[in-house]
């Protein structure tokens, strides 16, 4: 403690910036970890908050898949004597221009024994809405929450219009509820209408999307479960409200990963600028070790001193960090939670952020163990300082021989064993493996490469600017300690950016390539603007009235709903297999092309997407189980085809099939062919005017279709952006530490060029070229291990996330992106650092030891 | 050739110092001077003045009649690249650069052409007879080889004025009368200023006048008609 005070206490105050560049790679791991992880977890939050309030004292829900099911099954359930109330819902979202808008349908009578609607007093008009009959003899009323008419301006018998599947229709506030409880749920954008109003508005005809049971006080839950599911049998899911959430949890699994990764590599990221600062403090302060060891200080007491330091820089560059991540959080989950509904089609609303402590602790826990792993090697390096030699000039400011060949071996080493993971990954993990060993080597090696290539620069820099090049060039290649730790983060960092992007890339060429064959009808007849809003659905019969329209030559129905297959929810996509198979023909990835099409449109089997084949381990010829209110649905594999439907995967059934099971002929999408020679835009002008009036109705051209897919991709990979601002603020940190150390170390020498006649200028140009040449090496080895981490990351997309077969695709476009990017933010990063170097007191410079 | 007039200069801090105190004093061209007096007593702070590495509190410098109180700090380093030669006790070679490097420094910083640096370089590393060792790196060499290479650098340009401080402070007696030769040599066939700061009453004697300072002030100038090197 008293070293700390006597000599860390000092240094840290002459060296301030240096400190908080130090705290700056925590604070920015640790703040991008909280601030994703917590963006993720408030919108999960949200969705559960929403969930159960919406529960109510439902103890276990009814749903068939995201299907719904027939009004009958309510009376089944309410003559089982465990239940005590049984309450039906329909529940969906509609835009509503600022926010979505939750909708929910009950039937009055009945829903007060599961939900407390606790109202506004009733309303000056004297109309009970505490009265439910009232309210049910009234088809057009609505109850919204109290913060909703706020915003609105909306006050009881105020009218609300709304676009339903029956035309436009204008609702009538019936009541306002207060808030908190129900009124809190889905953010407070909540409304609720009668049951049969709903079903009318949302197109379900005589159908629910599910029942709310609340059971008898004493039966367990398990036995009430059993007998539900045995009275209703296995096309039915018997589960409590909480399994909603699990479900959503599921489903966006794979963005959650996708974030986590970048967390932690943001974090690893930020362990290497502690690495490279204890490094360069350690070579700076030799002097002063070996006058500690001199004066009696042991090994361990050195090495304590400097672990304590990173400690302390660790907890306060962690304290800011969760501050930061917190700051981050609420600045993205509006963004995560538009994307999720976009992508997944489960509309929900973040509210608060949600500070879980669990995760707060870990990224205390992960700051201040990073900051001490990234100290270990530099305080070792401490202790071992010999005070003989460290009291001598220039002894210790570059790696030993020994050393760098001893890390170049473990590079190699780990390198092969790399190599020989992916060739031999069978086993899942080999990857994995193959995949940390590769950074390993890579890191490892850089800074042996970093030499090289600032050997191999010299030459160049020099016949730019004979002395400032030579200079800049030689101050890296004489201290590789004082770069290393930028170059390998940069090296990581970039790497990280150029996988990404490379996925991305890989991934909008096999996108392009599906909705070039897939999405080819001229037309998407829509119940929203949005193909992934299932909330409403059409009638079939308006396919009959689509195919009166004069130009239109084919409409192919599609209906798709979510159902729990494998535990997982996949989707079932409804079409005329044999219709479809004529116009689109999705090369087969197993299964012959004809006979899979054929044997679907007979109703014998069912074509899966490659993504459910790999994720979920299926396989040609299995029989899957897939839960139908009728039954359970048994049919064989028949063909697996690339499908980029959904993330989860697809499952193509014929319409047929899935009628006589669902009980269920309403329709998503229409796609719509014309006719040869029909003019397009006339045609979709028809449609508009015979059916817009009438119903809740889009037709989106391909176009806007594929552009829509488009937009979505590129939410997803939005992520990417994250990652690369994480790579400039890494490089702006990693540099002006780097140099701001360097025109420490090298005072005397700047000074000497200044007195020899050195100008300014010059002396700026020196810092400039040193900060590009960190900023070429670092771009160089970055997009090269990017080459190599795109293949893993490609493979892991494939075997464990997305399971599609993405071709390998190396980003140039982005790799030419970060060349000027890195650079300049290099460059900008010097500005500082140049300015101190020219503005110091030259006397002071020429004396400087 | 060099004027100073009136020149102090005070260090302020915790407690003010008056390094140099109302001095006047004028080396003409072509002279050799030393510049001698106890620790602390102004004889770095006046070389520093002198070659533009510092302003005067108070008073005038003047080089060849041109007042260096008035430029900005680039026209101050444009009359350190033309007019004068630096020689450092530590030498202050760039440990990076080899001798060749270190001595085509100042020309590269003026804008020479390669082929012209190098020729210059060359002739001046022959001239302290390093010849031989143009591609070594400071870190290769002895002191005495150190401070020739330093001393070719400060000649590059051939300026008219050449400072040393304790040229010889960091060697040993031998090497140190050698670089004190060499020093002479260059005077007679160059016919530069020389002002050099030193301790060693065997390198101030050396030279035709000696200026003695003490608590800031000019306390002795004396002149020798002839001089035993």
């Amino acid at each position: 403690m008293i070293l700390l005070r006597l000599i860390s206490w000092p240094y840290a105050r002459k060296h301030v910036l240096r400190c908080l560049l130090t705290t700056a790679g925590i604070v920015l791991g640790v703040g991008v970890f909280v601030g994703m992880r917590t963006a993720n977890k408030s919108v999960l939050a949200a969705f559960n908050q929403t969930i159960d309030r919406i529960a109510g004292a439902a103890q276990l829900q009814i749903t068939a898949g995201d299907a719904g099911f027939d009004e009958d099954v309510l009376d089944k359930i309410r003559e089982l004597p465990e239940v005590r109330a049984a309450a039906p819902v329909i529940e969906a979202t509609v835009g509503t221009g600022q926010n979505n808008l939750l909708i929910l349908g009950v039937d009055m009578l009945g829903d007060r024994s599961i939900r407390n609607y606790d109202l506004e007093g009733t309303d000056e008009a004297g109309i009970g809405i505490d009265d439910p009959l009232v309210f049910l003899a009234q088809p057009d009323s609505l109850m919204v929450t109290k913060k909703f008419a706020d915003e609105r301006g909306l006050a009881v018998n105020s009218k609300l219009p709304m676009r339903t599947m029956q035309g436009d229709q204008v609702f009538t506030v019936r009541g306002i509820m207060k808030p908190g409880g129900l009124a809190s749920a889905f953010g407070g954008d909540l409304a609720i209408m009668d049951i049969y109003a709903a079903q009318k508005m949302f197109g379900r005809g005589r159908k629910f999307d599910r029942i709310d049971i609340a059971l008898e006080e004493g039966t367990p839950l398990e036995n009430a479960t059993a007998k539900l599911q045995a009275l209703l049998g296995s096309g039915f899911q018997v589960e409590p409200p909480s399994s909603r959430g699990q479900q959503f949890e599921s489903t966006s699994r794979m963005y959650a990963l996708a974030s986590n990764i970048t967390s932690v590599f943001a974090l690893f990221i930020g362990m290497f600028i502690i690495y490279n600062t204890f490094a360069i403090a350690v070579t700076e302060r030799r002097a002063e070790i070996g006058i500690l060891r001199a004066l009696g200080a042991t090994r361990g007491q050195i090495r304590t001193l400097f672990l304590a330091e990173s400690a302390i820089a660790g907890l306060a560059g962690t304290c800011v960090g969760v501050l930061f991540g917190i700051a981050m959080a609420r600045a993205m989950s509006g963004y995560i939670g538009g994307m999720l509904t976009e992508i997944y089609g489960v509309a929900q609303s973040p509210g608060d952020l949600t500070l879980d402590p669990w995760l707060i602790g870990t990224a205390v826990a992960m700051g201040l163990v990073t900051s001490l792993v990234a100290a270990v090697i530099p305080a070792r390096s401490a202790s071992r300082v010999d005070p003989v030699k460290a009291l001598q000039k220039g002894g210790f400011q570059s790696l030993s021989e020994g050393e760098n060949r001893a890390r170049r071996r473990w590079a190699i080493v780990f390198g092969t064993a790399s190599v020989a993971a992916f060739a031999f990954n069978r086993l899942w993990i080999m990857t994995y493996v193959g995949y940390v060993l590769a950074i390993l080597a890579a890191v490892l090696l850089s800074p042996a490469l970093s030499f090289w290539l600032s050997r191999a620069l010299r030459p160049l820099l020099a016949g730019l600017r004979p002395v400032e090049g030579a200079l800049a060039a030689d101050s890296l290649i004489q201290a590789p300690r004082r770069t290393s730790g930028t170059i390998a983060a940069l090296m990581l960092s970039l790497a990280l950016v150029i996988s990404l992007g490379g996925l991305a890339r890989s991934s909008y060429d096999s996108l392009a390539e599906w909705m070039r064959i897939a999405l080819n009808p001229d037309f998407f007849v829509t119940t929203a603007e949005t193909l992934s809003s299932r909330s409403f659905v059409f009638p079939a019969s308006l396919g009959d009235g689509l195919r009166a329209i004069d130009g239109v030559a084919e409409v192919q129905p599609v209906r798709s709903v979510r159902v729990m297959v494998k535990n997982a929810p996949i989707m079932v996509i409804a079409i005329d297999v044999s219709k479809v198979a004529k116009r689109v023909h999705l090369p087969p990835v197993e299964g012959d092309s004809d006979a899979m099409y054929r044997l679907a449109a007979e109703e014998k089997g069912v074509v899966v997407s490659a993504n459910f084949a790999r994720l979920h381990d299926a396989h040609m010829g299995e029989v899957l189980e897939i839960p139908a209110p009728d039954g359970i649905l048994r049919l064989p594999i028949v063909g697996v085809v690339d499908d980029f439907s959904d993330q989860q995967g697809t499952l193509l059934i014929n319409r047929g099939l899935f009628i006589r099971y669902w009980h269920d002929d309403s329709v998503n999408v229409f796609r719509i062919y014309i006719a040869p020679g029909a003019d397009a835009a006339q045609v979709r002008q028809r449609i508009l005017q015979a059916f817009g009036g009438q119903q809740r109705l889009f037709v989106l051209t391909n176009r806007e279709v594929r552009d829509f897919i488009t937009r979505l991709t590129d939410q997803w990979f939005g992520l990417t952006n994250v990652q690369t601002a994480v790579a400039v603020l890494v490089a702006i940190l990693g540099i002006v530490n780097a140099l701001t150390v360097s025109i420490t170390d090298r005072r005397r020498e700047l000074g000497v060029l200044q007195a020899v006649g050195g100008l300014r200028n010059q002396i700026r140009h020196t810092i400039w070229m040193e900060a590009i040449a960190i900023g070429i090496i670092g771009v160089t080895l970055g997009l090269a291990l990017g080459a190599v981490q795109l293949f893993y990351s490609i493979e892991i997309a494939r075997r464990d996330l997305v399971g599609i077969s993405i071709g390998y695709a190396y980003p140039f476009q982005t790799a030419l992106i970060l060349i000027p990017v890195i650079l300049g933010s290099a460059l900008l990063a010097a500005l500082g650092p140049a300015e101190s170097a020219v503005r110091g007191s030259l006397i002071e410079a020429l004396e400087y030891e | 050739m060099i004027l100073l007039r009136g020149v102090s200069k005070t260090f302020e801090g915790k407690r003010k110092v008056t390094a140099l105190d109302g001095i006047d004093l004028s080396i003409g061209k072509g002279e050799m001077a030393s510049l001698v007096g106890p620790s602390g007593s102004g004889k770095s702070t006046m070389l520093n003045l002198i070659g533009g590495l510092d302003r005067p509190t108070q008073g005038e410098v003047e080089l060849d009649g041109q007042p260096l109180s008035k430029l900005s700090d680039d026209e101050l380093t444009r009359v350190r690249r033309d007019k004068i030669g630096f020689i450092f006790q530590f030498f202050n070679l760039l440990p990076t650069l080899s001798c060749l490097e270190n001595v085509s420094l100042p020309l590269h910083l003026r804008g020479w052409p390669r082929k012209k640096v190098e020729e210059r370089a060359r002739e001046l590393l022959d001239m302290v007879k390093l010849g031989a060792r143009v591609e070594h790196l400071p870190d290769e060499l002895s002191g005495g080889e150190r401070q020739r290479v330093a001393i070719a650098r400060a000649l590059s340009v051939y300026p008219p004025i050449l400072l040393a401080d304790e040229p010889t402070g960091n060697l040993d007696t031998h090497t140190g009368a050698e670089i004190l030769k060499l020093m002479h040599d260059l005077h007679d066939r160059l016919g530069a200023t020389v002002l050099v700061v030193t301790h060693d009453k065997t390198v101030a004697e050396s030279c035709p006048r000696t200026i003695q300072l003490r608590d800031g002030r000019v306390f002795a100038d004396t002149r020798r008609e002839e001089v035993r090197r």
